[in-house]
């Protein structure tokens, strides 16, 4: 069970630079394709995407949760730290809130830090209890700028 | 690429045009693990989720909200999105190439949505369109909503 005691508990900020060959690797894999001819233009075709109104190549909404796997090592040090049980474990909610586009080149930087965490009866097993950890990361440029804030909920059931 | 859609034309009640998947294969998921970073092999590895009494590995949620994610796009410009939440509710097992026809169901993502709410907040137009993801055999895999800021005319 999660360590209750970690509320408020903030990890260190990893960095994760965006590059073009990324950005199209995803785009790809949750476009089902093969070929970046397939794709969305505006993932990977700098002038397509000037032609929709950006100043580059942007990546797709959920772009962001690799950034954690390639820049620290994932979500298992923090479960770790946290005491969650991994046969538990499952990821219950993810949310996005977007303030600015991303492009190739950005140096991201995220900052994450446990918000929440409480407990909730199990409908189907009265005085069985579920955990809830939820994990709240600003991910923001080379500029400063707050780029995407998410909300991840972990659920030990 | 997402066609030019105003606040105006948008109603309460509005469908968000259906998108169905391809029906997911291992070859996606490793894709997908690849292009995440996320190496968990309880996605890609028979062998591991064997010693959990699994029979198939699963699909990521991750990537599951990331087919979600394309159906939006196709509709409304990654510009105008605010927020994209979604809670998972089912696991996704990927078609079996042995037996596609039987089993493609189970892995093919039907994402629909539909407009809940038309609003103003500061100067922005915005609607909330409530979404859902659901396989071939009516299985929910996630529900979830999201906000856009839509241009005016």
């Amino acid at each position: 069970m999660a360590d209750k005691t970690k509320l408020g508990m903030e990890f260190p900020t990893y960095t994760f630079e965006v590059e073009k060959g990324k950005i199209a690797e995803f785009a790809l894999a949750i476009s089902q394709k093969e070929d970046k001819n397939q794709l969305n233009p505006v993932y990977v075709d700098r002038e397509a995407a000037k032609k929709s109104g950006y100043n580059d190549i942007i990546a797709p909404p959920t772009f962001q949760t690799c950034f954690p796997f390639w820049a620290a090592g994932g979500l298992l040090p923090i479960i770790q730290i946290l005491g969650i049980d991994l046969i538990r474990l499952l990821h219950g909610e993810e949310e996005y809130f977007y303030y600015a586009t991303i492009h190739p080149g950005d140096i991201m930087t995220g900052k994450s830090k446990v918000v929440e965490m409480y407990q909730k009866e199990k409908k189907d097993k009265p005085g069985k209890f579920m955990d809830f950890t939820v994990i709240e990361t600003e991910i923001s440029n080379q500029r400063g700028e707050l780029v995407i804030k998410t909300r991840s909920t972990l659920v030990e059931r | 690429m997402a066609n030019k859609i105003y606040f105006e034309d948008i109603n309460i009640g509005d469908s968000m045009p259906a998108f169905t998947s391809d029906p997911i294969t291992r070859t996606h998921l490793v894709r997908y693990a690849g292009a995440s970073g996320d190496f968990n092999p309880l996605h890609y590895d028979e062998t591991f989720v064997a010693m959990f009494g699994m029979q198939r590995v699963i699909a990521q949620g991750m990537f599951i909200m990331g087919i979600t994610s394309n159906a939006i796009t196709q509709w409304i410009d990654n510009k105008y999105l605010r927020n994209f939440k979604v809670r998972f509710s089912g696991m996704t097992e990927p078609a079996d190439l042995t037996d596609f026809e039987n089993t493609k169901g189970r892995a093919t993502i039907t994402i629909k949505g539909e407009v809940v709410k038309k609003y103003t907040e500061g100067r922005e137009n915005c609607i909330q369109c409530d979404i859902q993801a659901v396989d071939a055999l009516g299985s929910v895999k996630l529900t979830g909503s999201f906000i856009a800021a839509l241009p005016s005319k």
